[in-house]
């Protein structure tokens, strides 16, 4: 009963499932938005295997850290991973810069360029892991990073929200509804940085993040209609050039972060005095 | 405190949201306002791809006036009536147009081209009335009687479709039938993805297909005083301005297109080629075309805007008397195979003997020359590249007539 109590409230282990689970899936994500470019070019492979080779070593690390007691395992191959992740990740938005803006350096090519923020997903997740080993685990600043890990996540979602449906020209007005819900995510969730908050205050930023939530449903359901109408008889073809049905699903995801960060946050407030870490005292260096 | 908080936040928030919106207007709204998704996307979603692949069409795009008008790739792409489109990355497009897709904007002039010899005609000389409908033949024949229902050419059996597919048709094909129903393609003249108006007033654009010996008008014109102006002073024209705006300004020097086509100092422009042309000189015998007195008056208008009348009058004077002389002379050369099939001694199908080349060459190369020559201002063509050689063959016609008599006579 005890086990089952603290596996419910670690969130170093959350944070690494969302981790492990959004690596594993980012490699059928690139699969099918590199098919656009027919992988072009060899580099496009790259994030494709290190998707699928990182979740299968996080997994590794995960289970000798929880059933083998080696945490030093997954320790080193948290913080592999995590720099490769950074690593790459920055290298895609050189890349997809590279593949016009930095050549014609107009909105319409940052419009039309491979988009250019969606590499940063690596990089998140690779800070993620990063983080979740270099800092004590039941500390405020913990929550404070997790925390601004997400709200960078929905500034990803804001300008991707942005250049994806520029596009489209927002043609669609409901186009409009994933731009001003992330920006409304990223005002909230911004907002701990520069002032004192409140638990109530955290229940409004809950009550935002499940609006993100339901935008990212409708945005999934929108695309995929979109999809079944697309103009090839092939729906993998209208997949991968129309309107990709996974991007909304970015928002439910990084609510999950959001949730662990804000429980995590209202939990270091809920402290008497100074928040001093209680499990996992130290990080294992 | 909580309250304080939701107001930055939601003042952040709509700051955000603004600033999504002046973005999103500072696009030029060539790209956003479109008449459905896939032209949105089309604006500059082609151009993502075809900048690394077939990279040419998107710059010669840029610098085509469709683009300064705003006509994305989608526009032209797009399967016009009676097309079958097929899916290319989340578009239905086609690729190879043709005058189906021009016409959507511009009807009036895809209806003048159909008018004129460049269309089914220009298909029957080699195919005959094969591949074009009933109509298509009918519609020509209403305006060049004899000159689309007719068989097809000897050559395409005699020399076989691989001759004539990479040969005769590369040109011909200017007024080849489409699946969709329409005749012909306007980039034969205007190019692909420029859409040039220059481009299709360049003298070479039409020397492409005019030249050589059996229709020499650009050897002709570059003879000519034109030809020789054009090429000393061809950085000078303006060959890029407006049709309907054109006048002798921005061409003081006309080329093909000048004379046959195009409206300078407020004349009508044409996409018939054969508006202001009075004889069909491309003929064996030549004859005057049916709108005779109306188009020679037309060219007339257009040379006016350069020349005195006393000039025009010389010239078509000069050039009506070669007609007639090297039409007696191609009735004379006629007369010698002529004979001999009557006699006998000359048998078998067309082009199985020596003697049918040589009279064909010297209709088909020399009298046209020498009568082009004339009309063009091409004085060595009318002599050396015309007379000359038709008194040559004339000669030689006659010594082999006398010799088969011989070897026929010697034979019974």
């Amino acid at each position: 009963m005890a086990a089952a109590a603290n596996w419910r409230r670690d969130h170093v282990l959350w944070v690494e499932a969302f981790v492990l689970v959004n690596l594993a899936f980012l490699s059928i994500d690139i699969f099918l938005a590199h098919s656009e470019n027919a992988f072009h070019h060899r580099e496009e492979w790259i994030p494709f295997y290190f998707s699928l080779f990182a979740a299968v070593l996080l997994a590794v690390g995960l289970v000798a850290r929880e059933l083998y007691d080696r945490p030093r395992w997954w320790v080193l191959l948290g913080h592999l991973i995590g720099a490769l992740a950074v690593l790459i990740g920055l290298a895609g938005v050189v890349y997809h810069l590279d593949s016009r803006f930095f050549y014609e350096k107009t909105i319409l090519s940052l419009t039309y360029a491979a988009p250019f923020v969606a590499p940063l997903a690596y990089t998140g997740l690779g800070l993620l892991l990063i983080m979740n080993r270099m800092v004590p685990a039941e500390s405020i600043e913990w929550a404070q990073w997790l925390l601004l890990l997400t709200l960078a996540g929905f500034f990803g979602n804001f300008v991707l929200s942005l250049t994806d449906h520029a596009v489209n020209g927002f043609f669609h007005e409901t186009e409009w509804i994933p731009v001003a819900s992330s920006a409304l995510a990223v005002s909230f969730l911004l907002l701990p940085f520069f002032r004192p908050v409140t638990r109530g205050y955290l229940w409004i930023c809950a009550l935002v993040l499940l609006i993100q939530a339901a935008v990212g449903v409708l945005g999934f359901i929108l695309h995929g209609i979109a999809d079944l109408h697309g103009p090839s008889k092939s729906l993998f073809e209208n997949v991968i050039s129309g309107a990709p049905p996974m991007a909304p699903l970015l928002f439910p995801n990084l609510v999950i972060l959001g949730f662990i960060a804000l429980w995590a946050y209202a939990r270091q407030l809920s402290k008497p005095g100074p928040a001093r870490p209680r499990s996992n005292p130290e990080p294992v260096r | 405190m909580t309250f304080r908080n939701v107001f930055i936040a939601i003042v952040a928030a709509f700051g955000l949201i603004l600033s999504a919106f002046l973005l999103n207007r500072a696009r030029p709204s060539a790209e956003t306002n479109q008449p459905d998704v896939a032209a949105v996307r089309a604006s500059g979603k082609c151009a993502e791809c075809h900048s690394r692949q077939q990279y040419s069409v998107v710059h010669e795009y840029e610098m085509s006036m469709h683009a300064a008008k705003h006509v994305n790739c989608l526009e032209c792409h797009r399967p016009a009536q009676n097309q079958q489109g097929h899916e290319h990355h989340g578009f239905v497009i086609v690729a190879r147009l043709t005058a189906g897709n021009c016409r959507g904007c511009h009807e009036g002039i895809y209806q003048e081209f159909l008018r004129s010899r460049h269309a089914a005609v220009s298909w029957a000389a080699v195919y005959g009335a094969q591949g074009l409908t009933a109509e298509q033949v009918a519609y020509a024949e209403k305006f060049h009687p004899g000159y689309a229902n007719r068989p097809p050419h000897p050559f395409t059996t005699l020399e076989g479709p691989s001759a004539m597919t990479s040969g005769c048709e590369q040109c011909h094909a200017v007024g080849k039938p489409n699946a969709d129903g329409t005749v012909g393609s306007c980039t034969a003249c205007h190019t692909r993805h420029t859409s040039s108006i220059a481009i299709a007033r360049e003298p070479r654009t039409c020397g492409q297909c005019h030249m050589g010996p059996d229709h020499s008008q650009i050897e002709i014109y570059e003879e000519s005083k034109h030809g020789v102006m054009f090429n000393a002073q061809h950085e000078l024209l303006r060959l890029n301005t407006r049709a309907g705006q054109l006048t002798t300004r921005e061409m003081w020097v006309p080329t093909c297109a000048t004379c046959h086509m195009s409206g300078i100092n407020g004349n009508k422009v044409t996409h018939d080629p054969s508006a202001r042309l009075s004889y069909y000189l491309a003929d064996p015998i030549t004859k005057q075309r049916p709108n005779y007195t109306l188009a020679q008056s037309n060219m007339r208008e257009i040379c006016n805007q350069c020349h005195t009348k006393g000039l025009i009058d010389r010239v078509y004077r000069q050039a009506e008397q070669v007609v007639s002389v090297t039409n007696d002379r191609v009735k004379a050369a006629k007369a010698i195979p002529d004979a001999l099939r009557a006699e006998g001694v000359l048998s078998g199908k067309p082009f199985t003997n020596r003697i049918d080349f040589v009279y064909f060459d010297f209709w088909h190369y020399d009298a046209r020359t020498a009568k082009h020559g004339a009309f063009m201002g091409g004085a060595d063509f009318v002599q050396w590249h015309g007379n000359y050689p038709m008194l040559s063959k004339m000669v030689e016609l006659e010594a082999m007539s006398a010799q088969m008599r011989k070897e026929h006579g010697g034979r019974r």
